[in-house]
């Protein structure tokens, strides 16, 4: 569609464009905005501010390109710039950007704890799962939740996000060494064994 | 002692460049070769990236398995209602049309006429419900 049939699409038409092709993605929003505002009440505002931006600036949106990735954009912004601003939400460290790949101190996982792992992560209850990433950083939540669950990818992330892919890649590595950490946590109080924080072999 | 790229660098950078590897991304890091001929020859570091592999495929499965929350029935009314709304609202067209005409004549009498003409259409959706206009995000 050229710039021109745009602006000559009438009101309604573009109406019933934009519910046919955004309102399927309703359900994926509500979940991420879940996890983005960590409440139902706000989750739906969230969701319904997200449709109501995005049909405005619809005639910016250029067909053909990802418009299931735009959403998540307008969703993000809206978050970041609105809600966040009301939740008070805890915001990493300053030195997120220092050279985690140096400072880390990488090991090897001792064999026994492999297999645990996995089947801990096979068996933990949904709820565990959704407290533990609930639990992460904010921006570690949105980097896994949008990389893992949603399986952007680590460009699509950058500008979902408004963030350098390098940037990108430090918080999905934390984010996931984090959460990992945590579910290993639920898995003990459930019983399992695991040792997912490392141990040199 | 032969010079393998794997040998230039150690285990740590290898296991930090795992996240690049799994996201498909290992031209990113800083010694794509030596990291992959690190991995070839080191069954450590070789065993630690399978085991990350799996154990990320079993976190996006448990991920994926948890957060599948569908949004209520209602939001779907309440936003096509309101977008059925902000559908219906006034579309104000405004177009400026300009015809610019210049006539030269040098001193042997040649005449030089041009005309330009400059259009321009502004469309603006004006909701009475907010009163706002639509612009950008």
């Amino acid at each position: 569609m050229t710039s021109k049939d745009l602006v000559l699409e009438s009101a309604s038409d573009r109406t019933i464009r934009f519910e046919r092709d955004a309102l399927v993605f309703m359900d994926q929003l509500y979940a991420a905005a879940l996890r983005y505002t960590r409440n139902p009440e706000d989750a739906r505002d969230l969701v319904q501010d997200t449709y109501m931006k995005a049909f405005t600036s619809f005639h910016q949106f250029e067909e053909g390109t990802n418009l299931r990735a735009w959403l998540y954009r307008v969703l993000t912004t809206t978050f970041i710039n609105s809600y966040r601003k009301k939740q008070r939400q805890p915001l990493i460290a300053n030195n997120e950007l220092e050279d985690w790949q140096i400072s880390q101190a990488q090991s090897h996982t001792s064999d026994l704890g492999k297999s645990a792992e996995v089947e801990a992560l096979e068996n933990l209850p949904d709820s565990d799962i959704k407290n533990a990433l609930q639990e992460l950083p904010e921006e570690f939540c949105m980097a896994v939740y949008l990389a893992d669950v949603e399986g952007f990818s680590y460009k699509e992330i950058a500008e979902i996000v408004g963030i350098p892919a390098g940037t990108v890649m430090s918080r999905l590595h934390r984010g996931r060494k984090l959460l990992r950490e945590k579910l290993a946590d639920y898995a003990r109080e459930l019983g399992y064994t695991t040792d997912a924080k490392g141990e040199n072999s | 002692m032969s010079l393998f790229g794997a040998e230039r660098i150690g285990c740590p950078e290898v296991l930090a460049s795992i996240v690049f590897i799994i996201e498909d991304a290992i031209e990113q890091v800083e010694h794509p070769h030596e990291v992959r001929d690190h991995i070839d020859l080191c069954p450590n570091c070789s065993r630690q990236l399978d085991h990350e592999r799996l154990t990320h495929t079993f976190l996006v499965d448990a991920l994926r398995r948890a957060c599948v929350e569908k949004a209520p029935e209602s939001l779907y009314e309440s936003i096509h209602n309101q977008l059925v709304g902000a559908g219906s609202a006034t579309e104000v067209v405004t177009t400026f049309s300009m015809t610019e005409i210049s006539i030269e004549i040098d001193e042997f009498g040649n005449v030089e006429h041009r005309e330009v003409q400059i259009e321009e259409t502004h469309v603006q959706h004006i909701n009475f419900d907010d009163g706002l206009p639509g612009g950008k995000i």
